[in-house]
């Protein structure tokens, strides 16, 4: 038999709670969480839960967006960046997480997904240093 | 001067563009034993080389469902969990040029022997399909080794693979030396493929191959055993993307992969590293086919095609002379002929140590010359007859004479084809000695001086029978006139060698 990936997992258990209410839904959850036990793949739980995100988001249209800056950015411009992103990717709804790291020096880091827009000066001083060294 | 630099620093800085776009990248979920396992980067193409934060590079191997196997080319020591992973797009390629020649690198192109930068011309993939049936043309010019047993017995032609199996110290590396110093002026370039071998034996054959005068037009690829299994897998295949940027100008090249035992060995290393199956003495399924794809990259190629050659010389370490074993069959079956080297007949003095009966060669015979076709035509079958008469004739005393003849003349030939290390013979000069041989000359010179005889009988032909000498070289085949040329030089020698 091929071997159950935590991503089957994770649809079947989208597949079980959808529609479902309050009560059934716990009830649902908690029979998913005994199959895991059952299956010995307790320790994949956060793997399960990741790729549940992912099919989740799927289903919504939810883009997930992590931008990292060196200081923090202001309210405004981060309400920009979200309505920039979820035009770009035609998004119902952003999750967005916002970071500060000193060491970028100064720009942004987007995260969305597997993709990243790195415009940190961070970046662009490694870049430049490549260039002279080649 | 200072001042000139930083203005060289200015301009470069005024020309760089960052240039700014969106990435695929991935994460570092493990790493372990050279393998990182790789979170993201769903586009990357199996054995598309990807790079690390650090700037270490790696070749994805394993596509699975939602990671990728990656083994890591460089100091992995250096790579975190989490850390970012970039796809290039391109396969794993290797710096060439013509200033390679001479050098010694790893198994990534780059220099090791402090001798600076090397030059490249364009970068080669390392893996490629091999060149197709239409390309190739058939094996009919050969490749002299320098080594009797070999040239005249089992004959290796440009083009052909030809494996050298053995057990361990049996003189394998030996006989890949002295076929790379026989290559001057042969209009040769040969690369040395270093497979798991220890720096110190490395550096021992840099060294001979310095002193021969054979670094002018060798390269060696290096792999050493202290580094990470991935570079061992992937050292034989930089060799012969090398030779192949030498092949597409239309030169012959002669490749050595010493050994491919060790390739395998490694290769099942990464292979149990990424879980993949294990299978017959826990090699994976395509153990075959890395090898295959690598030995088919050899050939001839027509004119029409550019010309030019790859020969390859793998070498195969057995164990206990074992050569039923999985590894030993399966590059048997790829090549086209081997050369098996015994520890009994090393043992005995009788280097090097060719069992002639196991030995084939599959296509060089038609690669050999016409007169040392002529001259060796029936040794092969007269080693094999004197080999079994000599079991038959410790049963007994008394044995004819013809049957004494022929274990004589079996003697003396053992004794010819016995070679020291580092002294590759001219075709020439092995074409006399064998004249001799054949043609009964030697039969009545005692076996402890056949030797002297040999060496004594090259230096006086060598004066004195110099159309012989020049027919050979120039029309690979003698005339009438130079046969009797060379017979009554060798007779003239044989009466001062035996009165004195």
């Amino acid at each position: 038999m091929q071997k159950i990936s935590p991503k089957n997992i994770a649809e079947a258990v989208y597949e079980a709670t959808k529609e479902k209410a309050e009560e059934d839904l716990t009830a649902v959850l908690k029979r998913s969480a005994r199959m895991l036990k059952g299956k010995r793949m307790l320790g994949q739980s956060s793997k399960v839960l990741n790729a549940l995100q992912d099919i989740f988001d799927k289903k919504t249209n939810t883009v997930r967006m992590k931008v990292t800056t060196a200081k923090s950015m202001e309210h405004e411009r981060r309400n920009k960046l979200e309505n920039e992103i979820k035009e770009k990717y035609s998004a119902r709804s952003i999750a967005s997480e916002f970071f500060v790291q000193e060491e970028l020096l100064g720009g942004a880091k987007i995260e969305i997904g597997e993709e990243v827009l790195d415009t940190t000066y961070k970046n662009k001083i490694y870049k430049l240093e490549k260039f002279l060294t080649k | 001067m200072s001042n000139h630099i930083v203005e060289i620093l200015r301009k470069e800085i005024e020309t760089f563009k960052a240039d700014i776009k969106t990435e695929k990248v991935g994460h570092v979920l493990e790493v372990f034993d050279g393998i990182a396992k790789v979170s993201g980067l769903s586009d990357v193409k199996s054995s598309e080389m990807v790079t690390f934060g650090g700037g270490e590079t790696g070749v994805a191997l394993n596509l699975e469902e939602d990671t990728i196997g990656v083994i890591i080319l460089s100091d992995f020591s250096k790579i975190k969990e989490g850390d970012e992973v970039k796809a290039t797009g391109r396969i794993l390629e290797v710096s060439v040029g013509n200033t390679i020649i001479g050098r010694v690198v790893n198994a990534l192109g780059a220099e090791i022997d402090g001798k600076g930068v090397i030059k490249a011309d364009k970068t080669y993939p390392i893996e490629k399909v091999a060149p197709g049936v239409i390309t190739r043309l058939s094996v009919d010019q050969p490749v002299a080794t320098g080594i009797k047993a070999i040239d005249a017995i089992i004959p290796i032609g440009r083009g052909q693979r030809e494996l050298l199996i053995g057990d361990r110290q049996t003189g394998k590396t030996a006989i890949a030396i002295d076929t790379i110093l026989n290559q001057k002026g042969q209009n040769m370039i040969c690369v040395y493929v270093s497979i798991g071998q220890k720096d110190s034996k490395l550096r021992k054959i840099q060294t001979r191959l310095e002193e021969g005068g054979a670094m002018a037009y060798t390269i060696i690829v290096s792999a050493g055993s202290s580094e990470p299994a991935p570079l061992s897998y992937i050292a034989p295949y930089t060799g012969v993307s090398i030779a192949e940027y030498f092949m597409d100008q239309g030169k012959d090249v002669l490749i050595i992969y010493d050994d491919l035992s060790k390739h395998a060995v490694a290769y099942r290393e990464i292979s149990l590293l990424l879980r993949r199956p294990p299978g017959r003495e826990a090699y994976p399924g395509d153990v075959f086919y890395l090898h295959s794809r690598l030995l088919e990259r050899a050939c001839r190629r027509n004119k029409e095609y550019g010309g030019g050659s790859i020969t390859a010389l793998p070498i195969i370490e057995t164990q206990a002379g074992d050569i039923s074993a999985y590894i030993p069959t399966n590059v048997i079956s790829i090549t086209d002929g081997q050369i098996f080297l015994e520890t009994d007949l090393f043992y005995k003095g009788i280097r090097p140590a060719v069992n002639v009966g196991s030995s084939v060669s599959r296509v060089g015979s038609n690669a050999q010359i016409k007169a040392m076709k002529k001259v060796a035509g029936t040794l092969k079958l007269d080693l094999a007859q004197y080999r079994e008469l000599e079991a038959f004739s410790q049963f007994g005393s008394d044995l004819d004479e013809s049957t004494k003849k022929q274990l004589e003349r079996g003697k003396r030939a053992v004794e010819i084809l016995k070679q020291p290390q580092y002294s590759p013979m001219k075709t020439e000069h092995q074409v006399v000695v064998l004249y001799a041989l054949t043609r009964g000359f030697m039969d009545d010179v005692p076996v402890e001086k056949i030797k002297e005889f040999e060496e004594g009988l090259i230096s006086y032909s060598e004066n004195n029978a110099k159309k012989f000498y020049k027919e050979v070289a120039e029309a690979k085949m003698w005339t009438d006139a130079g046969e009797e040329e060379l017979k009554k030089a060798i007779g003239e020698f044989k009466t001062n060698f035996t009165n004195n």
